[in-house]
This record gives C-alpha cells, sequence and structure tokens, in this order.
C-alpha cells in the first residue's frame, strides 16, 4: 500500500477502531498456509497475474538486490508471518516513496522511501504486520471479487505496486483499495503478529504520527490532501486508538540499533532520492525527525542542507549554510558538502571561502559528474 | 508484461490519439528555424514536432516517434514558470524555473520533472557549453519507470535576461541514441537566442 494510501486508510479506521482495542488480545489464529489455487479460478488467475509481475521485478532495475538488507528484512517478515514464512517473499524496490504491498502469492514488496522513514525494526513490522494481515486475511481476494463489478480494476493493481501494469505510480490508487473493514482487519492482525514476533507495538502509531507530520508540512494542509482526509475522522484519532491498542499489548523491543546498522549503507542514496523528490516540507519534516533522533548522524543535516538550498525561499541559504557546517564539524560528511558551502559562498560573492570549498570537494570527488562545471567556476573565481 | 508488449501498447494509444484527431504531427524540415519567440536554430534533417493536448509548457519533438525518443524544447521559460505539463488532479510536486537558478540547480529542476512517475534519473555529466551564448550542457541516463526501458539524454541550457532556454534529448541507450544524438548536438550547437522583441 503506498504511503499516502496508507495513512488515508489509517484515517479512514478510526472511527470503528476503538471497540477492537478492548479484544486485541483475544486470541486470533493464523490460517493454514494458502494453497495454490485452481488456476481456473479468479484467484488462480490473480496468481498467475501476480507470478508474472513477480518474475519482472526480479529483472526490474529498480530492485534493490543487497542481499544482507533483503535477507535481513526477510527475517523480520519471517518473524511476522510465523508458519507463513516459506511463503513470504521480500523484494525491496529502489522508489523513494512510503509504500509496502503484499500480492496473494506471496510477493512482498517494500520501497526504500519506507525504509527511509521507519526508525527502528518495530516501524517497519508495524507496516509489514499490517500488509502480512491483508495477506492473512486474503483481502485481495475478496476485494477482487468486489472490484470485478465496479469496473475498478486497475485501482485493484494499485494494491500491489504494479506501476508498470498500470502505467502510473499507484498514489491514488491505494488509497481506495482496501475498504475500512479491511484495514480495521489488518491493523489488528499486524498488532498481533507484532506483539508476538516481540516488538513493541506502540511503533505502529508513530509510524502514523511521523507520517501526518511530514504531511502537515505540505503547504495545502493534510485535510486538502484528499477527500478522505476531509470526510473521514482525525489521524490523531487513529493514531490514539493504536496506542489503546499498544496499551493491550504492551512491552516488545523496538530494535532500533539493529536497523540503523543495517541501512547506514544506503542513507545516503536513500536521502539523494528523497532530496530529488522535490517535495521539500515533506523532507524538511522527515529530516528534522531523522536529526533530533540521530544527532551525530552527518548525513541528515548534509541532506537537510541540500533541501533548504534547492527550496530557495527567504532564509534558506542561511539555514542551509548551519547545517553544512554542522555535518563538517560531526565529521564524515559526503563530498558535497564543499560543493554546496561553494555555492552558497560563490552566492554570497566571497571567492576566497568558495574557491576553498570547491577545491575541497574535487579534491574529495575529482570524478564527479559535475567536476568540470565545478573547474569552471573555480577558473571565474581567480579571475 | 514485456517491454516490447508494452511499448505497442503506449505506440497504440498514441495511434488511436492521432486518428481520434488529439493529437497532430507537423515536419520541422532542414534549415533555419525559430522556436518560440526568440531561440533559433540550424536543423541538419527533418524531424518531428508532435502536438498532443496538455504536453506543458516545452515543444515535443521526435526523430523515431513517441514514446521512443523525445526532444523537449524550452524557448523562453520565465520565472515561476512550471517545466511540465500540470496534472490538475495530481498532488505531486510542480517543479518551476527560477531566474536566479544556477546550472546544477536547473539540471535538479529537470531530474525532478523527469522522474516525477518514479523513474531514475543518473547524472553521468554536467559542463559549461556554448549554448545560446554561455550555457551549460548535461548527460544523464534514465530509467523509465512505467516499461523499465534504459534511456540516455543529453541536454543543453541557458539563463537569457531571466528566461531558460534548453533543449533535452533522451532515447533507448540501445541503437536510438547513438543514432540520433549527432543530429541533436549538432542542432544544439546553432542554438543563438535571439534579442527581446
Amino acid at each position: 500500500m503506498n504511503r499516502r494510501g496508507f495513512l488515508a486508510a489509517a484515517c479512514a479506521c478510526g472511527a470503528g477502531f476503538l471497540p477492537l482495542a478492548a479484544s486485541a488480545q483475544e486470541t486470533w489464529k493464523a490460517p493454514p498456509r494458502f494453497v495454490r489455487p485452481d488456476i481456473a479460478s479468479d484467484e488462480g488467475g490473480l496468481w498467475a497475474l501476480m507470478d508474472r509481475e513477480e518474475r519482472n521485478l526480479r529483472r526490474s532495475p529498480f530492485a534493490l538486490r543487497d542481499a544482507k538488507l533483503k535477507r535481513y528484512v526477510q527475517d523480520i517478515a519471517c518473524r511476522l508471518a510465523g508458519e507463513h514464512c516459506p511463503d513470504v517473499r521480500v523484494h525491496l524496490v529502489r522508489t523513494p516513496y512510503f509504500n509496502a504491498s503484499m500480492a496473494p502469492n506471496g510477493m512482498m514488496q517494500v520501497w526504500s522511501g519506507l525504509m527511509l522513514r521507519a526508525e527502528n525494526e518495530a516501524q517497519l513490522a508495524a507496516v509489514l504486520g499490517h500488509e502480512i494481515g491483508h495477506y492473512l486475511s486474503r483481502h485481495s481476494v475478496e476485494r477482487l471479487r468486489d472490484v470485478k463489478a465496479r469496473a475498478g480494476f486497475a485501482q485493484f493493481l494499485g494494491l500491489f505496486g504494479l506501476v508498470g501494469a498500470v502505467g502510473q505510480m499507484g498514489l491514488v490508487a491505494g488509497m481506495y483499495a482496501y475498504g475500512r473493514d479491511h484495514e480495521r482487519d489488518a491493523d489488528r492482525i499486524g498488532a498481533l503478529l507484532m506483539h508476538r514476533a516481540g516488538y513493541d507495538v506502540g511503533q505502529a502509531a508513530r509510524v502514523w504520527e511521523n507520517l501526518r507530520l511530514e504531511l502537515i508540512a505540505r503547504d495545502e494542509g493534510i485535510e486538502n490532501y484528499s477527500p478522505l482526509f476531509a470526510t473521514h475522522p482525525h489521524a490523531s484519532e487513529r493514531q490514539e486508538t493504536l496506542e489503546a491498542l499498544a496499551a493491550e499489548l504492551p512491552g516488545g523491543t523496538t530494535g532500533e540499533s539493529a536497523w540503523r546498522e543495517h541501512v547506514r549503507p544506503f542513507l545516503r542514496e536513500w536521502l539523494q532520492e528523497e532530496i530529488k523528490r522535490g517535495q521539500h516540507e515533506e523532507s524538511l519534516a522527515l529530516l528534522g525527525r531523522k536529526i533530533l533522533i540521530a544527532p551525530e548522524e552527518p548525513l541528515y543535516p548534509f541532506a537537510r542542507a541540500e533541501v533548504y538550498r534547492l527550496r530557495a525561499k527567504e532564509g534558506d541559504l542561511e539555514a542551509a549554510l548551519a547545517d553544512y557546517q554542522e555535518a563538517v564539524r560531526l565529521g564524515g560528511e559526503p563530498p558535497e558538502t564543499h560543493r554546496g558551502l561553494g555555492f552558497i559562498y560563490r552566492i554570497r560573492k566571497d571567492a576566497a571561502r568558495a574557491q576553498a570549498f570547491f577545491q575541497r570537494y574535487l579534491e574529495r570527488a575529482p570524478d564527479a559528474p559535475d567536476a568540470a562545471m565545478i573547474r569552471s567556476y573555480l577558473k571565474e573565481l581567480n579571475v | 508484461m514485456r517491454n516490447v508488449e508494452r511499448m505497442k501498447i503506449v505506440l497504440g494509444l498514441s495511434f488511436l490519439l492521432l486518428a481520434a484527431g488529439c493529437a497532430s504531427v507537423a515536419k520541422m524540415e532542414s534549415g533555419e528555424r525559430t522556436l518560440g519567440e526568440r531561440l533559433a536554430v540550424t536543423l541538419d534533417g527533418d524531424w518531428n514536432h508532435v502536438n498532443l493536448p496538455g504536453l506543458g509548457p516545452a515543444q515535443v519533438w521526435t526523430m523515431e516517434g513517441l514514446p521512443i525518443d523525445q526532444l523537449l524544447i524550452y524557448s523562453g521559460l520565465k520565472d515561476g514558470e512550471v517545466v511540465h505539463a500540470r496534472d490538475g488532479n495530481s498532488k505531486s510536486k510542480d517543479f518551476a524555473f527560477r531566474s536566479a537558478m544556477q546550472p546544477e540547480e536547473i539540471v535538479t529542476m529537470f531530474e525532478g520533472m523527469l522522474t516525477r512517475d518514479g523513474s531514475r534519473f543518473r547524472l553521468v555529466k554536467l559542463e559549461p557549453a556554448t549554448f545560446a551564448g554561455k550555457g551549460f550542457r548535461f548527460e544523464y541516463e534514465l530509467v523509465r519507470k512505467a516499461d523499465n526501458v534504459r534511456l540516455m539524454g543529453v541536454g543543453y541550457g541557458a539563463v537569457s535576461k531571466g528566461e531558460l532556454f534548453a533543449m533535452l534529448y533522451s532515447a533507448p541507450r540501445l541503437t536510438f541514441f547513438a543514432r540520433n544524438q549527432p543530429r541533436f548536438e549538432q542542432m544544439a550547437r546553432t542554438a543563438r537566442v535571439k534579442p527581446s522583441p
């Protein structure tokens, strides 16, 4: 389910969610492992379609094929899925949006934008558990039968992130894909799976709250973001119900240090993708949160400086300068930090400082794609 | 779905649009051409100028046919103008030109535009160049989200009197880019900005 859909659905669930919190600890049993349906059935046809998409996904240039990270996320999914573990196949996808989905054949997609946003293992588990909840409840099959009568098949495919098949990002499709009852079920099951796997269920509420803060940061505000936000209970209400559910299912770990260790090698790439989305307000909300959580990490102030520099509103250059300097102070900053400082001092017509930082950038990244451009600036500054 | 099958569908849809009268293609013959009000180029070979509803501020040209290869031409984009077609229902970010933008910021703006659909962009080179006066040239790779096709692209840009002049050509890495790049480069080398009327 995509980021916007996830949050929208989250809001949509809020109204009817409270009564479920009280029954959270009721015994819920996962169904037995699913058997491949007859190809002649509608469900069999859906599995075949998903099998084909999974083959495409394996070959896709968007697939993130790092074996260690993939194994790590697969293990998290397995802890949640229990005896269904052998049927769950995790695919990591390089796309800078909050999204995870699970198809009825066991294909699970996890997008890099979600991994960037997760603060710990438990937060990722909250999203994966929710998707496994849909899978175990076979919601997609119910939904397939429902949409067949409504000519909504393209939206239905959006459930599984089949962006190639529907020719669009699926940013809106998922929003309407699962109904309120399905989302409510998936949340309840997801929380139980988290609890049974030893995760802190309270982190589920943090996921929604963090997303809500990102969307609020947008100029138009969350209520104008989609009709669902305007007509359904506020996200904060849902956050409260998730917190109530967490109180019913106490304990558990967050897995923060393991999470940080595994995603650290990819942070720079994911942050670059986030910056290039051009969603400056959302990115600033995200990065402000990241800096508070990990003030020792130089990549976050660097990334925030890049966002400020590219947004270029009043006061942004000063904010960028401070963040670039903070990244340098922390040490281990990317070479582009010095390029950014060079740009700012060049704009300020401080030739000496601009030269010094551009030279430092070229020393550290002599083969950078923009090296020729930077050399031309150095030449110009020498005049 | 195989890439070839997807391409057939897209081409089929393009054909349908043409057949329905929603689109038109004009032949741009060799010789001197003025694009928009102020950008003049010399063409060394024919191009096809495609007019489709809602294409946005850039002229769209092609050699092989859309969506195989695409040349976007910006002739005098003003401060604050968006560089792509606006989708009224979309909440995707709009990428707008600012006259104070530096070359790397303009390239980042185009990167944002080209990846609005989730495609992946990698800058290969950015260098100063003679284009419409003092400008810049950049090379890039793009993996198209819709069909996973790997494209190569080259772009030129310059800001003159606060207006953006730019050309971006992209085509599949295999066969098509190498076939048409020299003709595009030749055209870009001849670009010049005429004085304001």
